[in-house]
This record gives C-alpha cells, structure tokens and sequence, in this order.
C-alpha cells in the first residue's frame, strides 16, 4: 500500500539506522574528506605566492629539485640516487614476491610439523615489533664492527666484503629492502596459515587416491585454493611498500645522497624540513592516487570468482 | 595670630595626614604585590637528558631571585619547525620564550616575536653571532646564551706522547706527516673518526675545512646565500678538493654513531676525531684530563652553534618573559651554565674562572687573536639544505670522487637556491 504521508521521502532518508551514522559519517567527512580535499587542493597552489599554479608542483617533485621522485639522468645511467618513486617500486620488485612466496612456503612447511606453531610465533615477532626499533636492529645488524651480517661473512671467509651496509649508496636501499622481509614475511605466514585451514581435507584426499605427487598437490589444488588469500597477502604487502616511511627514516634518513629515499620519506622531509606544504602535498597526492587506485583494483580482483 | 598659627598647624597636621596616607597607600601596594601569586611562564626547547639538566639548573637560580616559575616544555625538531609557527600565527598560546638554534627559523619567524633590543647589550656577545638575529631595520630578534664550540681535532695526549706525534701547525703538515703517522700506528684502523647520526659530525668536519682552507668569511658568505657565493665556486671546490683526497687517501673513517666512535678514539682505534666541545663530559671520554685538541691548521675561523632565546609577540606574561630573557643573556646565568661543563658561555663578560679547565682551554682558543666565530654553518641556513647537507656529506664520504665531489657541490648549490633564492 502507498504511503499517503507527503513527507514519506523525508522519512525514509531521516530513518533511524541513517541517524545513527550521521556521527561517524560527520568524523569521515572532518578527519579524512576535508584533509584529502585540502590536501589536492594545496598540491595545486604556488607555495610561496598562494596562486593557481596547474601541475607546477607535481613537475617539480617528479622531475626536478635536489631529490626528484623520478631521477631520469641517473635513470638512464643506472647508478643511484634513482629517486623516491622508483625506489618504491624496485622495493616492490624485490620485497613483494619474497615475502609472498617465503610466507606461503613457511605456512605449508610448517602446516604439520610438530611445533610449528612455536615457530610461527617466532616468524610472526617482526610483525609485532614496532618498525622504528627494526631500523635500530637494522643499524646494529649491518654495521661493520658489531654487527651479525657482517659477523657471518667473516665467518664464511667473506670477511673481505664486510662494511656499514646501508652507509653506501650502493647497498643502502637493498640492505633495508632485505632486513624488512624478515620484519614482513610474519604477515604473509600467518594469513596462508589461516588459508590453508580453508582447504577441504577432501581435496588432498581425493588427489591422494588418483596418485598426486606432493608437488603437482601444492600446484593444483593448494595454490588455486589459495587465490582470495594471496591477493590479500599481495594487497596488504604492497600497501605497506608503499607507505615505508619508518625504516628508512631511522636507517639511512634517505641517503646517502638520496639513494633509499622513498615517497613517504620525502613527503615527509619535504613537508617539515623544506616547509614547502605545496610540494609535500603533491608528493601525498601522488602516493595517494598509488595506494588508492592499488587496493580498488585489488579489491575489484578480489570479488571476480 | 593664634588664627595664624593654628592655620599653619591644620596645614601641617594635614600635610603629614596625607604622606601617612601616601606611605601606607605604598606600603600596602607593596604588601599586596608581594602576596599576589607570581606568574609561571613556559619555555619551549629542543633539549633533554644533560642539556635539559644544566638549563633548569639555569632556571632555577632565575626562579630563586625572582619569583618567577618557569615551566619547561621539551620540542622535538619537527614540533619546533612545523607546529609552534603555526601556534604562533593563533594567539593565544601559552608560551613565552622559545630556545631555538636555527637563526632562519627566527627570521622567518620574526613577525610573531618581539624584538630583544631593550634587554640585550650587544657589545657583549661576538658581533657574528648577533648579526644572524638583526634585521636591516636594527631590531634584535634574540638572545645568543648559549655556545657549543667546534674548536678541532680531539686526541688523547697520551696517545700522541706514546707514539711520537706532535700537532702539525701547517695543513701540509697535517696531511703529509701526522695522518700517515698515525695510520702506522699498530692497532689504528683509520686516522681520523667519521661520526655519524642524522649528519652533523660530517658537517662539522667539512665547517673546519671551509675556514681552515678557505678563511672564515667564505663560510659567512656560504651562510649569506649563493647571492654572494655560489657551492659551485672555485674556492668551495678547493676546500671540498682537498677534503675528498683525504677521504679518497682512506683517512677518514666511515661514518658510525658519533658516540661509539669517541670509544673507538679513546680506544686506540682512531687518531684524531672533530667534535663540539661538549665531548668532554661524556662518560666515553674516560680521563678529560687526557683529552686535547687542536685547531685546523691555520685557520681564521672557529664554528660554534649558538641557542637563542627569543620571546613571542603574544607572550602571555611579556615583562616576565623579557626578565627572563635578560638574565639568560647575562653573566650571571651563563657561569651557572658552562660550570656544569660542556658549553661556552656567549657573554663575553662570563669570567674564564667559571669554565673546567678543558673548557677553558676551548674559550681562550676561541678568544686568541686571529680567530673569529662564525655561527654554525647548516643550522644558520637550517630548513632542507641542512637535510642536503649533511646527506651529501655522508655520499662524499663513502663515495669520494672527484666526480661525487662535484655532484654534491651541484645539489648543495640546488638545495641553496631553493632556499634562498638567486
């Protein structure tokens, strides 16, 4: 029966489930739409004169000043510093399927193995560990004299190799790529762990009695069934590339000479040191627009069967 | 008659009623004056540990023969750079004086500050390290108070005695005679320490290499802005020239945390390391009375990096707030201050009596003839060419090239230019 009530529309949208987000949409709206808005807004201004200024702002932290995002001469050279958004991406290239494909591998090896949970709890202690005291390990792990990685060169009869890692441009950026796999592979086993437990036994049952190796197992059924989880893993991991700030903040503060800088780390230097908040505000945008447009696209993976 | 006296008598029996009044009137001011709760005022600053210490202890003597409380509140750098300008655009704040190192910050910052002119007598402090706070227009903007010199090389006597070293008193000396000598020493791994944190021990060494090859007004000029020197001039690349054939030589050490690394010193491992004064009263240096130092060969200038206190234009308690200023910039604070060790006083009016004697030795060094203090190099211009700086530093020194010379000499200019503008 139609409702006679002429206000019936205002009703309908004034219903009491709506009222209660009203809160929660008006902390959405002050705490996160307002700051974005801001945010591109600024990204578009002169920071010294408050004009329009177009695109002036992006050009000038992707191309240019003391450490563009993107450092074509050096680019065309192959020799650091490569700039911030390109070393986000070689953190991708070499972080991502790491941490993928050793956290899958710990969650099936350790799947049923006696203790395999004390061991997962041991893996799993990176994750938990604030970032700002791994870069402190980091610093004690590669340093020359005290620490364990060069310690262990030593000991294989590499003690010709031994340096400050991350003290060089060279080695900087990869030496804290490799040190946060440990502090991430935790995330990645845990999550296949959890995955793993959503496999019907039948499966493994049936490709048991057809004669499946463990090998040709893992391949067609283990990881197929592991499709939802992996895109999680790969969604979750990529995300936290690339907004590493942490670490290279405590490590190497981007250097030296701009070799480990990354996106975050220069939003960040841009912002407070260089008080240029037109410029830092372009480089947010810009790592923005990178997760944003990531995790939707994910997302929309995420939902195709 | 007896009108006539008994008019005098009303007049004065009247005039005596009224000095009554006027002396009890004045007598209770003062009584209630004395009874009214003393204002508290706050003091924003970078400093904790020892440093918090020695200026509380400041503060203190302040509180004890004024009345007034004196809050503090501990900044980080971020805090300091960011948030307390923008507080100090939106009165009102709370707080009164501000202890802040970087002269760019209180420049740019000028318009939110009063001016210290009333409460500072600049004929007492080195005219280089006011000149950084004064505008065109003569107004004073702070108050140097406090000074960490970065007077040379430090060594262990000992060290120097045991293996027959001797201070080298020309740079080729230096170079040619002491640094192989001490590299020969059984147990060294390199001649000269390379500290490190977020890049100011770098930056320190390269500041002695300015003024010892280059005079001390080519850091002042570098200081001025590329409107007077550019980093891509003859004399920089000399000075940078001479710095990268010693890194490229393996003199210096690469770059480790700067306190490990006065271990390393003190333990034989290193000859000869640049730092501020302030080393001395770390527990790392085991027998100050085994710690020397010597200048650059040559120079003409010393760096020492000065705290400036400066007061808020809206300050909530301004007459307190200039009181304390005053007697920060004075004598008297500044002897409580460098008694605890580790600092110089900028008040040239300090007694060297109230210096240690490794102190004093830092002061009359600074004081000879012949040798000017010029404010710290990165934190007068301060902002992100200081974040470049010593950046780059730490490229030079684990790259050294004359090829990295010259990229660092290029983003230093960029970073400048940036900055400062043409």
């Amino acid at each position: 029966m139609k409702d006679k009530n002429p206000f019936f529309f205002l009703r309908r949208f004034f219903n009491i489930s709506r009222i209660f987000l009203i809160p929660a949409f008006l902390l959405l709206m002050i705490f996160m739409f307002y700051p974005i808005v801001a945010t591109l807004y600024t990204s578009f201004l002169s920071d010294r004169t408050g004009n329009f200024v177009g695109l002036e702002n992006y050009d000038f932290v992707l191309f240019h000043g003391v450490y563009p995002l993107i450092n074509v001469p050096n680019l065309q050279q192959g020799m650091p510093p490569l700039g911030g958004l390109i070393n986000n991406f070689i953190w991708i290239a070499i972080h991502l399927p790491v941490v993928v494909l050793s956290g899958m591998f710990l969650a099936v090896l350790l799947r049923d193995v006696r203790g395999g949970t004390i061991i997962k709890s041991i893996v799993f202690l990176g994750v938990v560990i604030p970032l700002v005291v791994g870069g402190v390990l980091f610093r004690f792990i590669y340093d020359k004299d005290a620490g364990v990685a060069n310690a262990f060169l030593s000991l294989i009869g590499l003690g010709d190799l031994t340096r400050t890692w991350y003290a060089f441009a060279d080695t900087a950026l990869l030496s804290i790529i490799l040190g946060s796999i440990w502090i991430w592979t935790g995330f990645g086993m845990i999550v296949y762990s959890a995955g793993l437990q959503g496999i019907p036994v039948e499966l493994y049952e049936a490709a048991a009695i057809d004669g499946a190796s463990r090998w040709k197992t893992f391949w067609r059924i283990t990881v197929p069934m592991l499709r939802s989880t992996t895109i999680v893993v790969v969604t979750m991991t990529v995300l936290w590339e690339l907004k590493i700030f942490d670490i290279v903040y405590v490590v190497t503060r981007g250097g030296p000479g701009g070799a480990s800088d990354v996106l975050a780390y220069e939003m960040y230097n841009t912002t407070f040191f260089g008080r240029n908040f037109a410029a830092g505000s372009a480089i947010a945008v810009i790592l923005t627009l990178m997760t944003v447009g990531f995790a939707a696209y994910m997302v929309n993976r995420m939902s195709k069967p | 008659m007896s009108n006539g006296i008994s008019g005098i008598s009303k007049t004065i029996a009247a005039i005596v009623i009224i000095v009554i009044i006027i002396i009890a009137g004045v007598v209770a001011y003062v009584y209630y004056q004395s009874t009214l709760p003393k204002p508290t005022l706050t003091v924003y600053a970078l400093w904790s540990g020892t440093e918090q210490y020695n200026f509380e202890q400041a503060l203190g003597n302040f509180t004890q023969n004024t009345g007034i409380n004196v809050t503090y509140a501990g900044f980080t750098t971020e805090q300091l750079l960011v948030s307390v300008p923008l507080q100090l655009q939106t009165p009102p704040y709370d707080v009164d004086v501000i202890i802040i190192p970087w002269t760019d910050w209180i420049s740019e910052n000028s318009p939110y500050l009063t001016t210290v002119n009333d409460v500072v007598t600049e004929s007492d402090f080195p005219a280089n390290i006011i000149s950084p706070v004064k505008d065109g227009s003569g107004n004073l903007w702070a108050a140097p108070f406090k000074l960490s010199g970065k007077p040379g090389f430090w060594y262990r006597t000992s060290f120097f005695l045991d293996n027959g070293l001797t201070v080298p008193t020309t740079y080729d000396e230096f170079k040619n005679t002491l640094l192989p000598a001490i590299e020969a020493v059984p147990g060294v791994e390199q001649a000269i320490a390379s500290g490190d944190t977020v890049g100011w021990p770098l930056s320190d060494t390269t500041e002695g290499f300015i003024m010892g090859l280059g005079g001390y007004q080519l850091q002042l000029d570098l200081e001025t802005g590329t409107s007077v020197r550019n980093w891509t001039d003859p004399q920089v690349e000399n000075v940078f020239g001479n710095l990268t054939d010693l890194l490229e030589a393996g003199y210096f050490s690469t770059p480790a945390d700067w306190e490990s690394q006065l271990a390393k010193l003190w333990d034989g491992k290193y000859g000869i390391y640049w730092q501020g004064s302030f080393i001395t009263t770390l527990p790392e240096v085991q027998n100050v009375s085994d710690l020397n130092f010597f200048g650059f060969p040559g120079t003409t200038g010393v760096s020492g990096s000065v705290d400036y206190a400066v007061i808020t234009k809206d300050a909530p308690h301004p007459a307190e707030a200039k009181q304390l200023v005053q007697y920060l910039a004075g004598a008297d604070a500044q002897e409580i201050m460098v008694g605890q060790g580790g600092f110089l006083a900028t008040n040239l009016n300090v007694p060297s009596s109230a210096y240690t004697p490794i102190d004093k030795t830092v002061v009359d060094f600074m004081g000879q003839q012949g040798i000017t203090i010029v404010p710290d190099l990165d934190d007068t211009i301060g902002g992100q060419w200081q974040q470049t700086f010593w950046d780059q530093l730490k490229l030079l020194w684990t790259s050294p090239s004359t090829s990295t010379m010259n990229n660092v000499l290029n983003a230093l200019q960029t970073a400048a230019i940036e900055q400062q503008g043409t």
